[in-house]
């Protein structure tokens, strides 16, 4: 498994990571999210050794990962699978990572055909496309059979087929008793992936907490869809009530934060007809927003932490 | 590219509880070594640097052994100024093969994964070393014999005093180990290919043969403390100079590229 006690990285005028602490457990697949510039990567490369940490320290099965004389066979890693030498074939690649942590050269041949490389595994990297260096990287990754996986934005640049594999691969390995650190900000397959979820904004934490945890959390802030031929008539009721509602484009009413229960109870009470009533499933992606919506860093001029409805919501006129 | 099935992982699970007995550092430093090697030898850009140097040293220095066994030429020659002259331009080659191989993981990113499977840092750059360095003194010594050999095949006149190839021999050692070790330094500082192979070209072979071009005093004087300056020293016995100065100048340089280059890749981020 792997701590992260108070972990800080300073990069001059930027603290990428501000003490963090979190554990990332075994036999489960703990997402790690945060909007750009997050320090997910930087966290990462701690966790490696690869960078310095300013302050505090990240132990793997409980020892730095410095200290490893056999690296691979305890942690395997894909942070970027650009960051491969060119000139080498992925066979090779994959030769030289085995021979420093003692690993016999047939596992070489188990893992390229396990990640599919197959053929392209004797050409040089320098030809490989994305899908093909992410394969390579993930090969390399289970290379020593290690218990300790972390991987940065897998799913990258793979097509859908990749990327239901990649899925199936994490789950696989989770369930095999190994802890998986999984960063990607594609919150659908987050949501269908992760059993735990580490949330950070600006170097802190947001949110450690499970999957389930963490969308109960979100039910507060649930949107309920109201089609009905008195619109007008509702909304003003429903915002009597301390409700915000909003037109959708196609005419039905958004009503948010609360249940489909009270809309349905206001519309009896009221004597309106209801045609429709229907509770939108709070997604990842909409708690995940409502979550970070303060620490994004790079936000698009004009869409300042887009609120939680689907559609553009301009303020609806009440005619009583 | 179609997915492939999730094949099974197999073997039981390390970490925690499975982590097994660790081998020892002579241990690590050997699988070090020999995944320095393997990266060596699976990168085009190495044999094309053998071969460059390979070119220019035989050739070359047997064009120049044989053109001072000619009547007209100047004289005085055994067959080993074959190879030391060779050695003398092909070493080039031979630091461009070293600066690669510790440049080029900066460049393309390499270092990350690199620095994951050899995460002690002292061992990496133990080994990083070692092998270039080995390589390049050990080609050095073959493709000075080879010039050697051929210059006497080519002008039999030359003679090659068996002394003479001995200490021709431990002089073309030391120049390129002198070397390596600069260019691994500098490397391991800059850690970028031009930038490395700019300013070990400089001190190596342009500015001691520029400076002392001009005849002026002071400008002899300071290419007199160019690594380059004892290299010729040492291969061809010009400049005037001591066997002590040369030593302490090849020396000093190399050990003070070392230091500030482990410093580097000990003490830096990776990337
Ligand atoms: N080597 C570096 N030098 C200076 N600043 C850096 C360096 N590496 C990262 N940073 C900064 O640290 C912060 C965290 O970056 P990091 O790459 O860890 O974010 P991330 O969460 O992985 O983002 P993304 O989702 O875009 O991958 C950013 O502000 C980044 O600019
Ligand atoms: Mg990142």
């Amino acid at each position: 498994m792997i701590r992260v006690l108070g972990l800080t990285k300073q990069y001059g005028a930027v603290r990428a990571v501000d003490d963090l602490s979190f554990d990332v457990a075994p036999g489960r697949v703990t997402g790690f999210l945060g909007p750009n510039g997050a320090g997910k990567s930087t966290t990462m490369r701690m966790v490696l050794g690869l960078d310095r940490p300013t302050g505090g320290r990240a132990l793997v099965a409980g020892r730095p990962f410095a200290e490893f004389a056999e690296p691979l066979r305890v942690v395997g890693a894909l942070l970027d699978a650009g960051a491969v030498h060119p000139g080498r074939t992925g066979r090779d690649h994959l030769r030289v990572a085995a021979r420093t942590s003692g690993i016999p050269a047939r596992r070489v041949d188990e893992v390229v055909d396990q990640v599919g490389l197959g053929p392209a595994a004797r050409r040089r990297v320098r030809g490989y496309s994305l899908g093909m260096r992410q394969r390579l990287g993930i090969a390399t990754a289970l290379l020593g059979d290690p218990g300790v996986l972390l991987f940065d934005e897998p799913m990258n640049g793979l097509d859908l087929d990749g990327v239901r594999w990649i899925r199936r691969l994490v789950r696989q390995l989770a369930g095999e008793g190994r802890a998986v650190l999984l960063s990607s900000h594609l919150m659908s397959e987050m949501e269908q992936t992760a059993d735990h979820l580490v949330i950070i904004g600006r170097g802190r934490l947001i949110a450690d907490a499970s999957m389930g945890e963490v969308m109960r959390r979100g039910r507060a802030a649930r949107t309920v869809r109201v089609r009905t031929p008195s619109a007008g008539l509702l909304a003003a009721a429903l915002m009597r009530r301390g409700l915000r509602v909003s037109p959708a484009a196609d005419g039905d009413l958004l009503v948010e934060g609360t249940g489909a229960e009270t809309v349905g109870d206001v519309a009896l009470e009221e004597r309106l007809a209801v045609h429709g009533l229907a509770e939108d499933r709070s997604s990842l992606e909409q708690v995940y927003l409502d979550l970070t919506g303060d620490s994004v860093e790079y936000a698009v001029a004009g869409l300042p932490g887009e609120p939680l409805a689907a559609e553009p919501v301009p303020v609806l006129e009440v005619r009583p | 590219m179609s997915a492939p099935a999730v094949g099974t992982v197999g073997g039981p699970v390390g970490g925690p509880a499975g982590t097994p007995a660790q081998p020892g550092t002579a241990a690590v430093l050997r699988r070090a070594a020999a995944a320095e090697w393997l990266r060596l030898r699976t990168v085009r850009t190495t044999w094309w640097c053998l071969l460059a140097a390979a070119v220019t040293t035989v050739g070359l220095g047997v064009a120049a052994a044989a053109d001072t066994a000619d009547p007209g030429g100047p004289g005085g020659v055994s067959a080993v100024f074959a190879g030391e002259f060779g050695v003398l331009l092909g070493q080039l080659a031979l630091l461009v093969l070293v600066v690669l191989a510790v440049t080029s993981e900066f460049a393309t990113g390499q270092i990350g994964p690199t620095l994951q499977w050899t995460p002690r840092r002292g061992v990496l750059l133990a080994a990083r070393l070692t092998v270039p360095v080995v390589v390049v003194t050990v080609a050095g010594l073959l493709l000075a014999l080879a010039a050697d050999a051929t210059a006497l095949l080519v002008a039999p006149d030359l003679g090659l005093p068996l002394s003479e190839l001995a200490g021709s021999l431990v002089g073309v050692a030391a120049v390129l180990a002198a070397g390596g070790v600069l260019a691994v330094g500098l490397g391991l500082l800059l850690r970028s290919t031009a930038g490395a192979l700019a300013s070990v070209f400089m001190l190596q072979l342009v500015l001691p043969f520029l400076l002392a071009s001009f005849g002026v005093e002071w400008m002899e004087d300071l290419a007199e403390l160019l690594p380059g300056t004892a290299a010729v020293w040492v291969m061809l016995g010009e400049p005037e100079m001591t066997a002590g100065a040369a030593t302490t100048v090849l020396v000093g340089w190399s050990a003070a590229a070392l230091v500030a280059g482990g410093w580097s890749l000990l003490r830096r981020d990776a990337a």
